[in-house]
């Protein structure tokens, strides 16, 4: 059981952390290496339904459930930081197991926007229990995807799931797609339109009990990478949610959907970190290894170049989520631009740290065996959730030419 | 036109809401024992409130506080009387928040009971229920 007095906010830590986040991610650390990673073949090869319970309640055990909410409703209380440093440890060995505990806060984190107190008493402790309890967000549909993030797109959006008031409630119609733990969770938070306006020009979030009448959970998707979450198709057929389980109001959805991605965009620049940090720490030691012409492999030039390359990636990455990190406990709304130029660089580089250090294990590095073309499976992954570089460069500019008042 | 036409008036009414919380024993306390310190940032009109324990002071000590909170004074007047939801008022950037988040989470639900009495401080004021 991890410390839950509450973690200092000091400044950005650049090479050492606060004593609680640091507390958090020894403990992460032991865990991910002697318990997850001797299972990291047996999950990435298991058929794309299967969830291992058993190690996410290890991992529920530790608080993984529970990092971000607060120590009143029985969390740990941490911030972005601690979030952000435990799945780097997670993801170091097996970035599908630290996503099933990021899409969890994902689903937390309406709820923590809300400041709505009876709504958080009603959801927040159910992660506080013995059995693990898991939670999603409900974004993605077939036709829309970065529609419902970029407010100025939200009016074009195609075909979005429907919610009509009738009396103290709203029924739900619509379908979401590739909705990372939507098979397990106990809720969602599920973004759908008002109807009768256009588009997705008023989303609004609900918080959804996933044992409703109507809710239907589809396929899991049969991905290339991050296997040990499940990616499901949920349907929902005239689902009846009170009208106390809407957050932020009717139309409030869109604005909750880009404060959660700036919050959540630097723990999957975390995520991607993680995985370049184990592409690069498998690539290490086979170099230190491999013998060839006498010596080895790291004593050659070129090879060393390469390592540090790749080395001097990892620690640049992990510079700008910590940035990041730190602002977004520190700063609300959170900041757009410092998590977007995280999570666009470390997306960036784990795909190019990842393909280095196969490049370097040669025909190894090719061989599903000996684990490393995993992490390029997985490297390709993050650049598609919580913003596609392409979505990210236009925050990015976006506050690039904004003006500030420095509040 | 704007909620409040003079900062004399803002002032009275801003600094009235956190007296009347801070005379609920239970807010006083959390307040105290979390020693918890707030500077409000209102703009247009300019002046700021510190909120802790001891009481509301305006312009208040240079001192950090616990959390920092900016908005405008319309900003204000649409929070506190409802028409303008924290998530959205947040999230649209009206109003900026810095500190550690996880102390907001904490300290945000105990400002319900502003709600409740903001509406009626207002009007007292000739603050126009429609502005």
């Amino acid at each position: 059981m991890l410390d839950t007095s509450p973690a200092e906010v000091a400044g950005p830590p650049t090479t050492s952390l606060p004593p609680q986040v640091g507390a958090l991610r020894d403990c992460v650390r032991t865990f991910a290496q002697e318990r997850l990673r001797p299972e990291v073949q047996r999950l990435d090869r298991a058929d794309a339904a299967d969830f291992d319970w058993d190690l996410v309640a290890e991992g529920h055990r530790l608080g993984l459930t529970r990092l971000v909410i607060s120590r009143a409703h029985g969390g740990l209380g941490h911030g972005e930081l601690g979030v952000a440093v435990a799945l780097e440890e997670l993801a170091a060995v097996d970035a599908g197991f630290a996503l099933v505990f990021g899409a969890t806060m994902l689903g937390q984190a309406p709820l923590l926007l809300s400041g709505d107190p009876a709504l958080q008493a009603r959801f927040l402790p159910l992660f506080s229990g013995d059995e693990p309890v898991l939670a999603c967000n409900a974004i993605t549909e077939e036709l829309a995807g970065c529609d419902l993030l970029i407010p100025e797109n939200a009016q074009y959006a195609l075909d979005v799931m429907r919610a009509r008031r009738d009396g103290d409630h709203y029924l739900l119609d619509g379908a979401k797609k590739f909705i990372t733990n939507g098979r397990v969770a106990t809720y969602a938070t599920v973004f759908a339109n008002i109807e009768g306006n256009p588009g997705a020009s008023a989303l609004t979030c609900f918080v959804v009990p996933l044992d409703s009448p109507g809710v239907e959970l589809g396929a899991v998707a049969d991905k290339m990478g991050y296997r040990t979450c499940l990616g499901t198709e949920m349907t929902f057929r005239g689902v009846r949610v009170p009208a106390e389980n809407v957050i932020g109001g009717e139309g409030g959805g869109v604005v909750i959907n880009v404060q959660q991605m700036n919050m959540a965009r630097a723990a999957v620049a975390a995520i991607s970190t993680g995985v370049a940090r184990g592409a690069l720490d498998l690539a290490r030691q086979w170099c230190g290894e491999r013998i060839q012409g006498g010596v080895p492999l790291y004593r050659h030039q070129f090879t060393a170049r390469k390592l540090a390359e790749m080395s001097t990636k990892v620690d640049a990455a992990r510079l700008l989520y910590l940035r990041a990190a730190h602002l977004a406990d520190t700063e609300i709304p959170a900041p757009a631009y410092e998590p977007a130029v995280a999570k666009l660089f470390a997306d960036r580089i784990a795909v190019e740290v990842a393909e280095e250090a196969m490049s370097l294990m040669g025909a190894r590095g090719y061989v599903r065996d000996w684990g490393m073309e995993k992490y390029l499976r997985e490297a390709l992954g993050a650049r598609i959730y919580e913003g596609t570089p392409e979505v990210l460069a236009l925050a990015i500019t976006e506050s690039m030419y904004a003006t500030d008042d420095d509040f | 036109m704007p909620a409040y036409t003079s900062r004399e008036q803002a002032v009275s009414v801003f600094s009235q809401l956190f007296e009347i919380m801070l005379e609920d024993d239970a807010f006083r306390a959390i307040v105290r024992d979390e020693a918890l310190s707030v500077r409000f940032v209102h703009t247009e009109p300019d002046f700021e409130l510190y909120v802790d324990a001891e009481g509301v002071r305006v312009d208040g000590p240079a001192a950090p506080t616990t959390l920092a909170i900016k908005m405008s004074c319309d900003t204000a007047d649409a929070l506190w009387n409802g028409r303008l939801l924290m998530p959205i008022a947040v999230a649209t950037g009206r109003i900026r928040i810095k500190g550690s988040v996880a102390r907001v989470i904490e300290f945000v639900p105990l400002l319900r009971p502003a709600f409740d009495r903001y509406p009626a401080l207002a009007a007292a004021a000739g603050v126009p229920t429609s502005a």
